[in-house]
């Protein structure tokens, strides 16, 4: 066993040119595996950061039936339990709750209707990109009086920082209407419509007293250590916190259509990969073939001194191993070298909407580990598997034939 | 259909068909005759019971239209209005309790209470806003008051500056309102947002008597920041302090065919 | 001479050859595929998407898709209609009312879309009844019936053969209040639409907003997706009005077509990608068999061949062998995409994108597909052996034959 497999590297780096081209081929190909997967995941990344990043969240917490009814009097069951289980969570990063109820915002010029957003303005920093995303003004402050619009809203109202403007709510309970007099402390932008006008920003203990509820919340949004854990429907955090009536969703759910895009660019790599196994298949059995020929006399000479056909198919076979094995080391070195530059400089997708979101930044390659076991792996056992072809022509040959070959 | 006409600035109008009772003796303000002129001019309109005729003229880019509307008032919390025409519209009623508010259609004969969540939209396609007629008038209480002159005076007219107090509920910077040496009836008041830009004003004119009350009978109501609208509010007969029976304040007189 | 030389010798050598075809033909169908893959679905999610509820092409007064109102209208929609109607390429046409309104059923009220359509128009345009989930829909164009959305039916708590009176602000500024009795559920696939979607049938909305012969939209649908761009072009000239805008689907459905342009630039990345490995795969088989002829180019250089003639035969074999390549692999390229442009390819789940449902997705046959990969092969090919045909043709005659 172990003489074929010597005499199989040995027979490979014979003609190193040939086997050289042939293993910078399918590294290639290896490569570019290993770089698209690897975009690719930057890609999705991205695309999950930028949707649930802006103000979604990564999975909402929300009494049960409130997402299809959005009525105000359905709040969060227990809401202090439910934070301070969050505040211990292992899986969330950061949570950040709120209170939502639709109503109008008053300026001298005009009338509009809003969602008047209650929120908790340290932690919605780190959850929602309102701060980041503040054209004018400052974000709100835990006790303070401000309220944040966005740029559509505050062109609609034809008010700037400072201006005064009167917001109207009926009261959860009974219907009273709450008015006050807010002045407007920050504007935003987006680029988005639906979030540019719709929306104003309080802090929630305000809003909490305009609407009469007492430590009551409508929502709950969330982030986690591990993004990808929100496409996990085994996760126990969703049993955690869909019980007593209350349920828990990730973006998955909360928004199905960015789940859709993600399985058309999956389907779009398994394309990639069957081109890739082309190149493979025809670069193997090039190769093979074409030393083969060439050393049709040889392997006449070895047959005619008893060298049985199963020898010489499993020195073929060995020589696909072997011709497998370093294109292995070649793809996965280029694929890394390659991946890394980019993982660093990344790729500027930034101003693209996507599904009507924005991806607000450049698009970074991931690299996992797994890229650099599984596609090796596979490329090896293909070349392996196509080189029983050429071997088992190999074996068949005639010895006489053989012997008259040359080139 | 959705801009309101300005809360403040409407109180005047929901004046006529609100209130009554004793009026809350609030801080004094700074200038105390001009905060006499104030309340006088809110005693104008001020009835235990009120029951009006009156024309409302609505002008915008796209129509025009005058509703003819009759109305009654009780107390500070009860209000009934239907409208005589034009003849669509004939029938069409609104009731008012405390905080609640309802309407009436004939046409499709459905009785609808007003959600919380309507009330700040438009009173039956006018420029008023359902809220406005419910609100309680606060204007004393809201503003401080002091004399003051302008560019161009007039002869015979004082002017009085309000000035919302501090966290108040009101989108104004401040707002102008000029009376008559005699008798302190209003002729015009302007409203400005805090930059001192005039966003809108309310003309008063034709003053009539009404069994014991003189009163500008005809209120103009022009938004300055939108082209082609215009209010216009003529009362055609006005009793006041007359009895009211209760019955006139139920879901049942709502659906009374006229 | 060169030209018959090079073809004698691809035949010759058939072994060699066909290794070396495989690879570009291969490479070839597999990129062709790949192109019509990603072009048809994308083609189709768009067809699909602008086919059942908007429209390829809508017309408005000039300002309305800005900002609406109930006052910016089409005020000659007869005539539109007739210029529509004689124009090729539309397949069909239908006109829309919008305002906004509530709806009051018995106990519950909520603010609506109200949405005045032709019915048989709108079904011959995009599919109304479609997208019935229950009941049959209008009777008549003047009838005093609605079809509500899911979601809107389930605020109010209403259902086939309930009563709901609607409110609303007529143009004339009058309030317009009316009953209607449901007639139908829809499901349009978008869930938000669906919570405030009320369907009048458009001489009853007219009636009740008080809009004469005015409507807000007319959306038409071409027999082919790809002509939107030329019928645009001609309606507008057709239309000649200041007053109205001919806007295709990029305009007024434009965050959807940003997402697809978005999705199309990652396609292209990956397009990228697969020709480089298709290239990879030709460079690698036709630098080894140019290279495995050395001996052979020596020899001809030996009987007299002079260096130019040598390059233009290495050139003429492989150039020959890929219009071979490319020949076939068109063939079974326009082949493969022609069947599955038909059949698709199954999903194992349905697929949902922007509120619709798809079972299948759809490849197509256009030029790119044959246009890309050709030039790859072509290139790739000529490019690779440019470089040892020219070091066969210099070297030293003697030294060539003796490299093994």
């Amino acid at each position: 066993m172990a003489f074929y497999w010597k005499l199989a590297w040995r027979n490979i780096f014979r003609n190193k040119r040939r086997t050289i081209i042939a293993s910078v081929a399918i590294g290639i190909g290896l490569a570019s595996l290993i770089y698209t997967d690897a975009l690719i995941i930057g890609m999705k990344e991205s695309l999950i950061r930028s949707t649930t990043a802006s103000f979604l969240g990564e999975a909402q917490i929300h009494r049960e039936g409130y997402r299809l009814s959005r009525e105000a009097e359905l709040t969060i069951d227990a809401p202090g339990r439910v934070l301070a289980q969050l505040e211990k969570d292992p899986y969330v990063a950061h949570f950040a709750p709120r209170t939502q109820a639709f109503g109008m915002l008053t300026s001298p010029a005009n009338v509009n209707s809003v969602l008047l957003v209650g929120v908790d303005p340290l932690k919605e920093k780190h959850l929602s990109q309102f701060d980041d995303a503040l054209e004018k003004g400052a974000w709100l402050q835990p006790d303070g009086h401000g309220l944040v619009i966005g740029s559509k809203m505050a062109e609609t109202l034809e008010v700037g920082l400072g201006d005064r403007v009167v917001m109207t709510v009926a009261q959860v309970e009974g219907g009273d209407l709450s008015q006050e007099m807010f002045r407007v402390s920050g504007i935003y932008r987006f680029g988005i419509r639906e979030l540019d006008t719709g929306m104003a920003l309080v802090p929630i203990k305000r809003a909490q007293k305009m609407l009469g509820l007492e430590n009551q919340i409508h929502e709950i949004a969330v982030r986690f250590h591990n993004m990808r854990d929100a496409e996990n429907p085994e996760l126990p955090f969703w049993k955690r916190y869909s019980s007593r009536g209350n349920e828990a969703a990730g973006w998955p759910q909360l928004m199905p259509e960015m789940k859709n895009v993600l399985e058309l660019t999956d389907f779009s790599m398994y394309i990639l990969a069957l081109i890739l196994a082309g190149v493979v298949v025809f670069g193997i059995i090039n190769t093979l073939f074409m030393s083969l020929y060439e050393r049709m006399f040889e392997f006449g000479v070895l047959r005619a001194v008893g060298t049985r056909a199963g020898g010489i198919r499993k020195l073929i076979v060995f020589e696909a191993l072997a011709l497998a094995l370093v294109s292995v080391v070649i793809g996965t070195v280029l694929g890394l070298a390659v991946t890394a530059v980019m993982v660093y400089t990344g790729i500027d997708f930034r101003g693209i909407e996507m599904t009507g979101v924005h991806i607000q930044e450049i698009i970074y390659p991931v690299l996992r580990i797994m890229q650099f076991i599984k596609y090796p792996i596979w490329v090896i056992l293909f070349c392996t598997f196509v080189g029983l072809y050429p071997a088992r022509v190999a074996g068949r040959m005639h010895i006489a034939t053989a012997l008259r070959k040359s080139l | 259909m959705t801009h309101s006409a300005g809360l403040t600035a409407v109180m005047l109008f929901a004046a006529t068909l609100l209130l009554s009772g004793p009026f809350v003796q609030a801080e004094t303000g700074k200038d105390t005759r001009a905060r006499e002129i104030v309340q006088r001019m809110d005693e104008l309109y001020r009835a235990d019971s009120s029951e009006t005729t009156m024309e409302m003229e609505i002008t915008t880019p796209h129509w025009q239209r005058t509703l003819k509307i009759q109305a009654w008032s009780r107390g500070t919390d009860k209000t009934f209005l239907r409208i005589l025409e034009p003849r669509k519209e004939r029938g069409m009623a609104t009731l008012r309790v405390g905080n609640e508010m309802w309407n009436y259609l004939p046409k499709t004969n459905k009785v609808m209470k007003i959600p919380p969540s309507m009330m700040m939209g438009s009173w039956m396609g006018s420029d008023f806003t359902n809220d406005d007629l419910v609100k309680e008038y606060t204007f004393l209480e809201d503003y401080r008051f002091e004399m003051t002159t302008v560019d161009d005076p007039e002869p015979g007219i004082l002017y009085v500056k309000s000035t919302p107090l501090p966290d108040r509920p009101i989108v104004w910077g401040h707002v102008v309102t000029a009376v008559q040496e005699k008798g302190y009836l209003p002729t015009w008041q302007k409203f400005y947002d805090e930059k001192g830009k005039l966003m809108r004003r309310i003309d008063f004119s034709a003053v009539r008597t009404f069994g014991k009350r003189t009163i500008p009978s005809v209120m103009t109501l022009v938004p300055l920041n939108k082209r082609g609208h215009r209010t216009v509010v003529r009362y055609l007969d006005a009793d006041f302090n007359i009895p009211v029976h209760r019955d006139t304040f139920s879901l049942r007189n709502l659906r009374t065919r006229i | 001479m060169t030209l018959k030389m090079a073809i004698r010798n691809v035949f010759r050598q058939k072994r060699r050859s066909l290794l070396t075809a495989l690879s570009m033909f291969g490479g070839f169908v597999l990129a062709a595929f790949f192109i019509g893959f990603s072009d048809g679905s994308y083609n189709h999610i768009i067809d699909v998407f602008t086919r059942t509820r908007l429209g390829h092409i809508q017309i408005h007064q000039h300002e309305y898709l800005e900002t609406p109102s109930l006052y910016r209208t089409i005020d000659d929609a007869a005539r539109v209609g007739r210029i529509l109607d004689r124009t090729d390429g539309v397949e069909s046409w239908t006109p829309r009312i919008y305002s906004a309104g509530l709806a009051a059923a018995e106990e519950k009220s909520a603010g609506v879309r109200i949405i005045g359509i032709d019915p048989q128009r709108e079904h011959s345009t995009t599919g109304f009844r479609n997208r019935l989930k229950e009941g049959d829909g209008f009777s008549s164009a003047e009838a005093k019936e609605t079809v509500i959305g899911k979601g809107l039916s389930k605020l109010l708590h209403a259902r086939l053969g309930s009563d709901l009176v609607i409110i609303s602000q007529a143009a004339d500024g009058s309030i317009a209040n009316e009953r209607y009795r449901v007639v139908g559920i829809l499901d349009s696939g978008n869930d938000v639409e669906d919570r405030s979607a009320l369907y009048l049938p458009i001489d009853e909305a007219r009636d009740l907003l008080v809009l004469d012969g005015r409507v807000h939209e007319i959306a038409l649908v071409l027999d082919k997706l790809g002509h939107v761009a030329r019928v645009t072009a001609d309606l507008r000239e057709k239309i000649a009005s200041k007053d109205l805008q001919v806007a295709p689907w990029q305009k007024f459905a434009e965050s959807f077509y940003k997402a697809m342009k978005a999705d199309q630039e990652g396609m292209w990345i990956m397009l990228l990608v697969i020709v480089l490995v298709v290239a990879v795969g030709i460079l690698n088989t036709v630098l080894m068999s140019v290279l495995e002829r050395q001996r052979e180019y020596g020899m001809l250089r030996a009987v007299g061949t002079r260096p130019g003639q040598i390059v233009r035969l290495v050139l003429a074999e492989v150039l020959i062998l890929a219009l071979i390549c490319i020949v076939a692999g068109s063939l079974v390229g326009l082949l493969i995409n022609h069947l599955l442009s038909f059949k698709g390819i199954r999903f194992s789940d349905a697929f949902t994108y922007g509120g619709m449902t798809f079972e299948t997705m759809r490849t197509e046959v256009n030029l790119r597909s044959f246009t890309i990969p050709s030039v790859t092969v072509l290139l790739s090919a000529l490019l690779v052996s440019l470089i040892p045909a020219l070091k066969a043709a210099r070297t030293d005659p003697a030294r060539s034959m003796r490299i093994h």
